[in-house]
């Protein structure tokens, strides 16, 4: 595996060097070409001379701190950023999801959870280059409902915040992503699997009925989701993206 | 300016100032009372003075030749006193106990009247204070007339009962305006014992350094007291909540290595044993940022955060239901109420095996209530459990993960967002918890 000539690389942006030392053997073992840097003078010096598919970017770094870093690689380029942070708490993930970072991960965490969340986004990236989902902070309206994929944020037509689990928000997200049209049920459990490897316990059934509840608007007669036998789902709105 | 200057600065001058000013005014008032009350001269002293008159009025008249006498009697009166001449007696004696007795104190207070023609007309006010008119007629040696008409005034017992009201009247004023400024003197205090009485509970309170001086003192040390151990306190904090980041970084460390370890049931072992002081980190964080948590409160809906707390745990097979309300829009910090929901659902799932989550709306109140089958909290215990680093005695026992702080954060949570907590043992067995919060 690790001689395959496509083995991603993966630049880990690290002060601590146990710490780095432990992320490179993990990911040497599952088959990365990870790189390491120790701040950030020396991330842009790594980055002058190797291609990178993925940035493993701490946010407590002495000097400039991850929330820099992040904003100057996004001026130049659209590698996927991971940002971990000892900070688990969702102000900083939702800073660091504005400034372009591709997800967020709270130390401490596991191998199985790194792994599965770099797998996801090297994915969705490589894929066919473009990302499937729009990773821009475009905010999307439907019914009055909108939704805000930078922040992870879905405002309720009176503009009340509307809490989504992560699985909710990314089964959402599909939806929006192909309005008016039926989505196959094997295409909705493959598209929420990208994100959280976790997934497949879930059923899609129990998401949706999830999701319509907390959709669920007195006064309009038909679901934003509807059921098409054998089949899937239809997402009935039209999305206005802004 | 002056006056202020005159103004003692210490709380004893002021009170001694204010007690001499009392003092004084009740003295120089009940002066002016008692001057009052001497113009108001007795019966025996006004019916003396009328014999008197009478007797100097005769004197003067029988030294005039009778055809002046009338005019001169007119020259002589006075306002209290009218005298008058005439040949014929202007008055019939109708020798009543009264004017009888009347005669007599005239006699006694000018000997001279004894034996001499004195005819009285009193006649008595009906209305108080019950002035008595009197009309004196006395024949001259000639056989001619002196007339005297004056007025006796009022019964001694009115006067004093109206001196005695007024000087009570004075004294109440008096003793209403030294109270009223004295209140004023210790209001500092009592501002002093209000901000006391609030330190401690979360609130900063600073009291308004103003007074007499040694009050001001007094304020400006409970200020100076107060923002050092809000110093301290941040100081610890601080540094608690750094130890709390910078333990983070090797149990990241532990945490992946524990991903190489070869024997599976060590391994997972391992990183049960991460999680869990992952968990009591996450809780020491919280209730030590409690205060200071930069989350704004905003619209959000209860039901939505309800439901993914059940949902998760729903997800990893545990007994959670949800029950009520689809929507019920609130103003309060999201994360916050999911912590404070989170914890209680997990609470439940530990020690009631089940959780039974019910949104309902109570008028303007809206109630998240978590309902078990466990055992309970003793009745004794239930304000306890809210105190930080409680544990109940059986939860001990049983060696669970945790700090004791779960419900300490949810009361922390709640107060802030204007909301209680409440803690019921059901009847039929299981504990109640509910999280109150003003609905929009």
């Amino acid at each position: 595996m690790a001689t395959a000539p496509l083995a991603p690389t993966i630049l880990i942006v690290e002060d601590d060097p146990a710490l780095r030392t432990l992320l490179m053997r993990l990911l040497r073992e599952e088959g990365f070409q990870p790189l390491s840097a120790g701040h950030g003078a020396e991330m842009a010096r790594v980055l002058e001379t190797n291609t990178v598919d993925l940035i493993l970017l701490d946010v407590m770094l002495p000097g400039s701190n991850g929330f820099d870093l992040c904003r100057s690689i996004r001026r130049e380029s659209d590698v996927p950023i991971v940002m971990l942070s000892a900070r688990d708490d969702e102000t900083d993930r939702l800073i660091g999801l504005e400034l372009g970072a591709d997800d967020y991960i709270g130390k401490p965490f596991s191998k199985k959870e790194l792994i599965a969340r770099i797998r996801a986004i090297l994915r969705r990236t490589q894929n066919g280059q473009q990302a499937s989902q729009p990773r821009g902070h475009q905010q999307m309206t439907f019914a009055g409902w909108s939704l805000d994929p930078g922040r992870r944020e879905l405002l309720s037509p009176d503009g009340a915040f509307v809490d989504l689990s992560g699985a909710e928000f990314d089964l959402l997200l599909a939806f929006v992503s192909s309005p008016q049209r039926v989505i196959g049920r094997e295409r909705l459990l493959e598209m929420s699997r990208a994100r959280f490897s976790d997934a497949s316990d879930r059923s899609i059934d129990v998401l949706v009925s999830r999701l319509r509840r907390k959709l669920a608007v007195t006064g309009q007669a038909e679901s934003l989701l509807r059921t098409v036998r054998g089949v899937g789902y239809i997402f009935t709105a039209a999305v206005e993206r802004r | 300016m002056k006056l202020l200057r005159l103004w003692p600065q210490r709380l004893v001058g002021q009170v001694t100032l204010v007690l001499m000013l009392a003092v004084a005014l009740e003295f120089i008032g009940s002066s002016i009372l008692f001057e009052n009350s001497r113009l108001y001269p007795n019966r025996d002293n006004q019916v003396r003075r009328a014999a008197e008159q009478l007797v100097t009025a005769e004197m003067f008249l029988e030294a005039a030749p009778p055809q002046q006498r009338a005019e001169q009697a007119a020259e002589i009166s006075t306002r209290a006193a009218e005298l008058s001449w005439s040949p014929l007696p202007q008055l019939v004696d109708r020798n009543r106990t009264a004017e009888n007795d009347l005669r007599t104190r005239f006699q006694d207070a000018e000997p001279s009247l004894r034996g001499r023609d004195l005819r009285l007309n009193a006649d008595t006010d009906r209305a108080l204070p019950r002035d008595t008119h009197l009309k004196t007629a006395l024949r001259l040696r000639d056989g001619s007339w002196l007339t005297l008409k004056t007025k006796i005034r009022a019964a001694p017992w009115a006067v004093l009962l109206s001196s005695v009201g007024s000087a009570f009247i004075l004294g109440l004023g008096v003793i209403a305006a030294a109270a009223l400024v004295l209140r004023n003197l210790s209001r500092p205090l009592r501002a002093l014992a209000e901000a006391a009485d609030k330190v401690g509970q979360g609130a900063h309170v600073r009291i308004a350094e103003h007074g007499a001086r040694d009050l001001m003192l007094v304020a400006k040390a409970f200020n100076a007291m107060q923002d050092r151990i809000a110093g301290l306190l941040r100081a610890r904090t601080e540094a608690l909540a750094a130890v709390g980041h910078d333990l983070r970084t090797p149990l990241a460390r532990l945490r992946l290595r524990a991903g190489f370890v070869k024997d599976a049931e060590a391994r997972e072992a391992l990183e049960a044993d991460v999680d869990e002081m992952t968990t009591m980190l996450d809780s020491l964080l919280a209730y030590l940022g409690g205060q200071e948590d930069p989350e704004p409160p905003r619209r959000m809906d209860l039901a939505a955060i309800a439901m993914t707390v059940i949902g998760d745990a729903a997800d990893a097979d545990r007994p959670a239901t949800y029950a009520g309300l689809d929507h019920l829009p609130v103003q309060a910090r999201p994360l916050s109420i999911k912590r404070a929901i989170s914890n209680i659902v997990e609470n439940a799932l530990h020690y009631g095996g089940e959780a039974a989550l019910t949104l309902t709306r109570e008028g303007d109140t809206a109630v998240v209530a978590i309902e078990d089958n466990g055992p309970g909290i003793p009745d004794a215990e239930l304000a306890e459990v809210l105190q930080p680093f409680h544990r109940l005695d059986s939860a001990r026992a049983r060696n669970t993960a945790g700090l004791g702080l779960g419900l300490t954060i949810v009361q922390q949570i709640l107060l802030r967002e204007g909301g209680v907590l409440v803690l019921k043992n059901r009847p039929q067995g299981g504990l109640r918890v509910e999280l109150r919060l003003p609905a929009l």
